[in-house]
This record gives C-alpha cells, sequence and structure tokens, in this order.
C-alpha cells in the first residue's frame, strides 16, 4: 500500500483549526495557562521517502506552508519540538496540562526508514529546518546529542505502513531519533515565528493573548510543536503555548485575584474566524470560594466560554472575594502526583562525581517505571557502580530490566533506560559514579566556567514492564527532572599564550647569549694615552 | 592548413550577415546617443535588492550595550524598508529574556527607556554559541552546507546592496566574538573580496562600533565598499549612557549617533553619505570615526542613505508610452488613469513627438557613411571569394 500526500481540491475545504486555552489555578497563588492551537490537514500523510517524489503538487489552506514543507522534504512522520524556560515545580503545580515541561529544547521526530544514511542527513535537515522556522539555535544539536531511546518517546500518533513487506509490523519500518539542549533560550524572537504558524497570527482569538512581554516574565513558559499522523484523519500540527504566571507578584495587595488582562495584559477583542471551535476552560479550586466572571456555561467542574458566542472584548476574571491577601501554606496533602523524582550530581572533585537520583512511589501501590538518562559523552557512567536502595537497603532485585549505551568519546551521548519496580509508599534511591571528561581546547564553549547544562532525565510511569517492543508501548506522561549544571574541569585558556611568551622569552635570552659570545671578538683595545 | 582554410570560408560566408548587424547597431547607436549617455552618467546605485547583516559579537549581561546597538540597528533598517527575510541578525547572547533583565522581553538603547527595540514581531538569525567567526564568514561567503535554511543564508546577488554592522569589543585590527575567539580586519577583507569575486554584492557598506575600529576597515582592497568606523587607532570607543533600573550602559556613543541622524530620514529621504560623514564629531563621539572611501567609485553626495540603509529599489516613473495599442488595456483596467492620459494627449504634448517612426536624432553624413561601409565592403568580399 503506497499513501500518497496529495488529496483532493474538495478535501481541502475539510482541514479544521481548533483553539483551545486551559486555565488553572494554583495552590501557590500561580495560574496555569494552556494554549493549544490545532490544525489538521485531513486525508494526509507524510511522505514515503523513497517511493514519493518531492515535488509534487502540495495545496495548503490553513495548514502552515513552511512547516508542511519541511516536513514533506525530510519525509517527517512525528515531529515534536519543545522550548521551555524554568523548571516545572511538580510538588505545587501538580502534572502540566501538557507533559512535555523539560527545560530548554527538546526535539524527537519518527522517520519511516528510507534506505541507508537516509535516517541521520534526514535528521540533520529537519534539526536545521526547524532551527531556521522557530529562529531557535538547535544547529548545536549535533550527533553529541542526539539518541534514539527506547521507551520514553512512543509515537503520539499513528505509523502509516509505508511499502508491502513480509512484516507486518509497520514499527519496524521506523526509527526515532532525539535530541535535548537544556541550555536554549526560549525569546520573543521564537514567539513571533510560532505566531506566523496560526492562520488569525495573533490578530484575534486566543492567540491575541500570547503576549511576549507578559509571557516571558512568567515564572515558567514554553511552546510545542508537536505534528503526527491519525489514521483515516490526516495529520495534525498541535501548537502549544505553555504558562504560569504569579498574579500575587504582580498585586500590591498580594492577592491572587487574576484576570487576562492582568496575566496577558490584553483582553479578546474578537474571535479567530477560521477556527471551527474556540474554548476556554478555567478549572475552578476546590479550596475556597471562588468567583469567575463573566458567567460561564458548566461542565464537570470546569467552567467553558465559547468565544463564537461570546460577548466581546472577553476579559476572564478569577476572583477569590473573601481573601483579602493570599498566603500559601504548603502542605503535601494536596500533591496529586503519584511519582516524584529529584536528581542531583555531587562533585567531589572535578573530574569524579556521583549522580543519586531518588524516585519516590507517592501511591500505595507497586508501580513501574521507565527512566531515561541521556548525557554528553563527557559524563561517563560507572556502571559496575549501580546501586538501588530502599531505605538504605539495597535492593538490586528492584532493577526489573535495563538497557544502557555507553557513550563514545567526542561523538555519541550514554543512554541509560533501566525499568525500576517501585515499592507502594517507598523511595527507590540509585547511585552511580561518573567520571567527567577532559575536554580538548576547542570543544569548551565560549563561557566554559559556567559550567554545561545536562539534559533532564525523564521517568515514565508503565503498567506492564513485560510488554515486548520495537516501539515503546507505553503512552501515559513523562515526568521531568529538573536540568544539572555541570563543572568540567576547566583549562587556563590563557595558559597556551603565558607558555609561548615565557618560553619565547627563555629561548630569545639564551639565543642571544650564545649568539654574542659566537660572534663577538673580544679584543683589547688601546686607548691613546693623551 | 586545412582547417584553417575551413574556418576563413566560413567566416568571409558570415561576414555580410555580421557586418549588417554591425552597421544596424552602429545606426542604432546614432539615433540613442541621449539616454546611453544618461545611462552611463547615472549617479544613483544600480542596486535591485538591499540586505543588512547585523552583528553583535559580545556575549554576557554587562554588554548590553552591544545587543542594544546591533538592535537599534535592526529596528532603523526594519523601519526603512528592508524584510525580515533579508536582514540577518546575529546575537551573541540573550539579553531581552535573560534573568537579570528586569523588563522581560524588552531591549533598551536609552535612559528613561523610552523605545523597546525587541518589540514583538522580532527574528534573530543566528544567536548564543551561533554567533562564530567561522558561521560569519561561511555566511558572507555563502559557503553554507545544504541544510542550512534560507533564514541563515545571505542570499546576495550582484545587484544587491549589502549593508554590515558590527559590534563588540575589538582591538588593532580585530574583533572579538564571544570572548573568545577573534576575527582579524584581514580575515574580513578577504571575505569581502570572495563575495565580490562571486558576484554577492553590488555596492558594500561597513559601519563598526568598537574600540580602534577604524583599523578593521583598513585592509579591504575589493571594489565598491564604502566604510566607516567608530574610531581611530589607539583609541577607546566609550558607551553613551547607563539606565539605573537596567543597570548597565545602554548604547555606544557612535552607535547611538548614527542612529539619531537615522531616525530624522524615511523612505523616501534624499539624505546622502557626504552630509551623514558631516556630522561626525569629536565632541558628540569622544572618539574620531573614520570613513574610508577610496574603493567606492560613487560620489559620496550622490550616495543615498536610503541605499544601504532602506529597501526601496529604485522606481522610475515613465512617461505614458505613445504607442496607441499600450493605451487600449489601459482604459480597461482604470477608467479613472485612462481618463488622465487621454487628456495629457489632448492637451500638452503634441502627437508628433510621440511617433516612433522617423528618428529625429539621424543625421544626413552617418546614413551616407553606412550605406558606403556597406557597399565597399561587400564588394571586397564579392572579389575576394572570387
Amino acid at each position: 500500500m503506497i499513501l500518497s500526500c496529495d488529496f483532493l481540491a474538495a478535501q481541502a475545504y475539510s482541514d479544521r483549526f481548533t483553539e483551545s486555552l486551559v486555565i488553572r489555578p494554583l495552590e501557590d497563588g500561580k495560574v496555569a495557562s494552556l494554549f493549544t492551537f490545532t490544525t489538521l490537514m485531513a486525508h494526509a500523510s507524510g511522505r514515503d521517502p523513497i517511493n514519493d517524489s518531492e515535488d509534487k503538487p502540495q495545496h495548503y489552506t490553513i495548514f502552515p506552508l513552511s512547516l508542511g514543507q519541511i516536513l514533506r522534504e525530510y519525509a517527517i512522520t512525528e515531529l515534536h519540538l519543545t522550548l521551555n524556560a524554568g523548571k516545572w515545580d511538580y510538588l505545587h503545580w501538580g502534572t502540566p496540562e501538557d507533559a512535555d515541561v523539560g527545560s530548554g529544547a527538546e526535539m524527537w521526530a519518527w522517520m519511516a526508514d528510507g534506505g541507508a544514511d537516509s535516517i541521520d542527513s534526514r535528521w540533520v535537515g529537519v534539526r536545521n529546518a526547524v532551527s531556521g522556522l522557530l529562529c531557535a539555535s538547535l544547529s548545536s544539536l549535533s550527533i553529541q546529542r542526539t539518541t534514539s531511546p527506547l521507551l520514553a518517546f512512543p509515537p503520539l500518533g499513528d505509523l502509516p505502513v509505508i511499502r508491502p513487506t513480509n512484516q507486518t509490523d509497520a514499527s519496524k519500518q521506523y526509527h526515532l531519533r532525539h535530541a535535548s539542549l537544556p541550555s536554549e533560550h526560549v525569546c520573543t524572537e521564537n514567539l513571533t515565528p510560532f505566531l506566523k504558524l496560526l492562520p488569525c497570527k495573533s490578530s484575534s482569538g486566543l492567540a491575541s493573548l500570547l503576549n511576549p512581554h507578559k509571557l516571558f516574565d512568567a515564572d515558567w513558559h514554553g511552546m510545542g510543536v508537536h505534528v503526527r499522523w491519525l489514521e483515516r484523519k490526516g495529520v495534525e500540527v498541535k501548537l502549544t503555548f505553555q504558562a504560569v504566571v504569579d498574579p500575587v507578584r504582580y498585586s500590591p495587595t498580594h492577592s491572587r485575584d487574576a484576570s487576562l488582562g492582568s496575566m496577558f495584559d490584553r483582553a479578546i477583542e474578537k474571535p479567530c474566524p477560521v477556527a471551527a471551535e474556540s474554548m476556554i476552560q478555567v478549572k475552578s479550586p476546590t479550596d475556597a470560594v471562588f468567583h469567575l466572571s463573566p458567567d460561564a456555561h458548566m461542565e464537570n467542574g470546569i467552567a467553558v466560554y465559547d468565544l463564537a458566542e461570546a460577548e466581546y472584548p472577553l476579559d476572564i476574571s478569577l476572583r477569590w472575594p473573601a481573601e483579602l491577601s493570599f498566603n500559601y501554606l504548603f502542605s503535601s496533602v494536596h500533591t496529586s502526583a503519584p511519582i516524584r523524582v529529584t536528581r542531583v550530581l555531587r562533585d567531589a572533585s572535578q573530574t569524579h562525581g556521583r549522580l543519586t537520583v531518588s524516585i519516590i512511589n507517592e501511591s500505595n501501590h507497586t508501580q513501574y517505571v521507565a527512566y531515561l538518562e541521556t548525557v554528553p559523552w563527557f559524563i561517563q557512567f560507572y556502571l559496575h557502580t549501580l546501586r538501588i536502595t530502599v531505605d538504605g537497603e539495597p535492593r538490586p532485585d528492584l532493577l526489573h530490566r535495563l538497557s544502557y549505551t555507553p557513550a563514545i568519546p567526542h561523538a555519541d551521548p550514554t543512554v541509560f533506560e533501566p525499568i525500576f519496580t517501585l515499592p507502594p509508599l517507598k523511595a527507590l534511591r540509585f547511585t552511580m559514579e561518573v567520571e567527567k571528561a577532559f575536554l580538548r581546547y576547542t570543544e569548551h564553549p565560549p563561557d566554559a566556567q559556567r559550567g554545561w547544562d545536562l539534559p533532564p532525565a525523564v521517568v515514565l510511569p508503565i503498567q506492564n514492564p513485560d510488554l515486548p517492543f520495537p516501539i515503546s508501548p507505553y503512552k501515559s506522561q513523562r515526568i521531568y527532572t529538573s536540568t544539572l549544571l555541570v563543572d568540567l574541569p576547566t583549562p587556563d585558556f590563557s595558559m597556551p599564550y603565558n607558555v609561548i611568551l615565557m618560553t619565547s622569552t627563555l629561548v630569545a635570552l639564551f639565543f642571544a647569549n650564545i649568539f654574542n659570545t659566537l660572534t663577538r671578538r673580544f679584543v683589547w683595545i688601546q686607548t691613546a694615552v693623551a | 592548413m586545412g582547417a584553417f582554410q575551413g574556418v576563413v570560408r566560413q567566416l568571409m560566408l558570415r561576414l555580410p550577415s555580421c557586418l549588417l548587424a554591425l552597421l544596424l547597431a552602429f545606426l542604432a547607436v546614432g539615433q540613442q546617443t541621449n539616454p546611453v549617455d544618461e545611462f552611463f552618467a547615472r549617479t544613483s546605485s544600480t542596486h535591485t535588492n538591499n540586505w543588512a547583516v547585523l552583528v553583535c559579537a559580545s556575549r554576557y549581561w554587562f554588554n548590553y550595550r552591544h545587543m542594544a546597538n546591533a538592535l537599534g540597528m535592526y529596528r532603523t533598517v526594519k523601519r526603512l524598508g528592508i524584510p525580515d527575510s533579508n536582514i540577518i541578525l546575529m546575537l551573541a547572547d540573550d539579553v531581552a529574556c535573560n534573568t537579570r533583565n528586569k523588563f522581560p522581553g524588552s531591549v533598551y538603547a536609552n535612559q528613561g527607556r523610552r523605545l523597546d527595540l525587541y518589540g514583538d514581531n522580532i527574528e534573530v538569525d543566528y544567536r548564543g554559541y551561533e554567533v562564530t567567526v567561522e558561521n560569519f564568514i561561511r555566511l558572507l561567503t555563502g559557503r553554507v552546507e545544504d541544510s542550512v535554511p534560507r533564514s541563515k543564508r545571505l542570499l546576495t546577488d550582484e545587484r544587491s546592496n549589502v549593508f554590515v554592522y558590527m559590534t563588540g569589543h575589538g582591538g588593532n585590527e580585530f574583533l572579538k566574538f564571544q570572548d573568545n575567539e577573534e576575527i582579524s580586519a584581514f580575515d574580513i577583507a578577504d571575505a569581502f573580496e570572495q563575495m565580490w569575486q562571486k558576484k554577492r554584492y553590488n555596492e558594500l557598506f561597513f559601519m563598526i562600533d568598537t574600540c580602534q575600529a577604524n583599523t578593521m576597515y583598513s585592509k579591504f582592497y575589493s571594489p565598491n565598499i564604502l566604510a566607516t568606523g567608530s574610531s581611530m587607532l589607539d583609541e577607546n570607543s566609550y558607551s553613551h549612557e547607563n539606565d539605573a533600573d537596567i543597570g548597565v550602559a545602554v548604547i555606544d556613543k557612535f552607535t547611538h549617533h548614527v542612529l539619531s541622524y537615522l531616525e530624522g530620514i524615511n523612505k523616501t529621504s534624499k539624505a546622502n553619505f557626504k552630509d551623514f560623514f558631516e556630522t561626525y564629531n569629536f565632541e558628540t563621539i569622544r572618539s574620531h570615526a573614520g570613513v574610508r572611501s577610496d574603493l567606492f567609485d560613487r560620489k559620496l553626495e550622490d550616495t543615498l542613505l536610503t541605499d544601504f540603509f532602506g529597501g526601496v529599489a529604485q522606481v522610475e516613473v515613465m512617461d505614458i508610452p505613445p504607442n496607441p495599442s499600450v493605451q487600449e488595456p489601459l482604459v480597461k483596467s482604470d477608467q479613472k488613469l485612462a481618463q488622465g492620459v487621454d487628456d495629457a494627449f489632448s492637451s500638452s504634448i503634441p502627437r508628433q513627438s510621440l511617433s516612433p517612426v522617423n528618428p529625429p536624432g539621424m543625421s544626413g553624413w552617418r546614413l551616407w557613411l553606412g550605406c558606403a561601409l556597406m557597399v565597399g565592403l561587400v564588394l571586397v568580399v564579392g572579389v575576394f571569394r572570387g
């Protein structure tokens, strides 16, 4: 079966754009909001890298052309890119609406097999193209950052069977490439091209709230581009923007009252006419008297505003009338996350360290998790020093399965992917000794003294650890740890110049003396007696 | 020998037609002397597109002013009409979303923060660690990998006017990138020469704001380059002012002077480089800003600032063509315009002069000379072949 990407003009009209905004007041007085813009290109599918030519005519209506061309050129079936800034606080903020909250840039793609070297060259191509599209510096996501994790990044959509084979399993024809760049900045230059991918840009609808001056002041913010293929539907691109703003910080009275105006400095003036569906949902908190205006249609405790029927300008405000000022009393009772992770790298010296990870099972039943650690080659794990303990007791039996790819110096990163069994209400703790490599002079970044950021580790809760996989069957929400900053042995960069200066001085002194003695003749000079 | 004869015979056979063509060309020149002279005496630029490469080569928060310098230029060239697709902006660090920035998403270049240079519509093409000497030279010379996107390429041609602005910390014949590596005056000169050889520019304007900046253009040797720098050898370039809330200097004196001047011009301005360079003075810039124009063959008073800072190509408004067949579609497309055309024809311009036949500039002696030449040559050829 050969799926072709072109589709009839009549079907183009069935392209569908929907947008939604989910607002959730958090327990610590902050407000999380998630913007989702979804465009479905109906009945389209990714290009087969072998059988389809690249120059088949394309027809785009509301699907972003610039992104569509990249997907087609490099025959990408599924593409995910997130650019986040800050650390998602699972403890106080709970589970994020959109799971991919790893700090910095993270990108992964599922690509259909297209012959030798095809996958890696297409990966380089798509990385460069997307970095140009979104003004991100992803070209530094070199081979040193690229991995193919087995479990943590399953395809979110379907993978089309691209050509007849005796393998009925489509999964064997697909390859995953994943890379993350934790030190990537996110700023207005990323939001500008992001907005240009939307049919209404930022001029109307929910996207008009995306004001860079407010968003980049948020305690946490992140944007995402997710492309996937859905069988019998088509190619779907989901653009997300997630932000956690702190109304208490803005308020002179320390009140946690918030509104679209106070959070984004804007109200919605008009709906986006292209949007087939445009909704705002407000998840009301349960802890205090809470007032929402204007009045909304309630569904299962969630206030829903339909932008097609709303009155404009629309400015939704959330108020806690009984509260004069907000004081956050943290109690872990409210913590909704069933699994929490902390990761630290203890630096005994500049050359060695110890990675310590605790995975805490907050629920009262046994859970399984897949853990993923991808670190660039300059951190080398000593796998034989892996120690798993629970309450100080060694528990090597809790390691259910382990997949490990050692690093290749100056090239591939380490991939450490165990599956652990977590006993109920216990903290599993594992440690491993690491060695920090001595980099070449030119491998250091310009600000070498700052150190290197290590990508966040990923924890994926799984139901059944024994499922067979060429492609991960686990589709639960990933949990990201914070990034780590590593201090590598850093040379004194002016040292070569000092050495050159000193040796040449010494050589000059030595040479000059010898030269003098060899070439000069010392003779008595008769001075005339006056 | 035989081959040689064959070639000669071929030439002989073709000679009459060649001569005829030559003669016609000669006659044609006779009737169009004036436009040709006019064309070659043109003082305005012959470019058809504009590009800008704006480089801030400094990293770290305390170099805020260098980011602001480049962003100020970015705002100005964008305001004067160069689209984002023709601007390559290189910023070695991110100050707008830096955690030390009290005003997230904003970069200001003046005390009191009156004008936000970052705005909500900006595209930074190279940023952070990507701003390297290698990438800069690859960008100029076009020697990039196949997969490098269009936004990171300088897609200029021989009709492009290119504006290159650089700022950072420098010294005698070098400019530091990221406080880590240097580009030398020779590197830039060679890159520009390569651009010239590859027909990657028509004219190039180089501006640099750094200490001892004038040394950076001293090594140029390629044609059609106009260059200016903020300070001469052994001289520092200074920052202009601090903002107390930002906490660091926000712009350099030279760039501030340039931007203040450019604020006064718009897309249709006729301001020229001579007037602009004459505004340089030690009292405001606190260094001796220099100009190098020996490689540039147009006169500075004929060179408009908008030839480099603006994105508007020359538009010539022609008289309405005299041919009635051209007049036809005008009537169809725009009634009002056609009406105007009719008025113009009926009132002021005599129909006689609009006729394409009987070129008035054709003098008798040329015609005679041409005919005589033709006859003579045909005779000579005939005799020779016979």
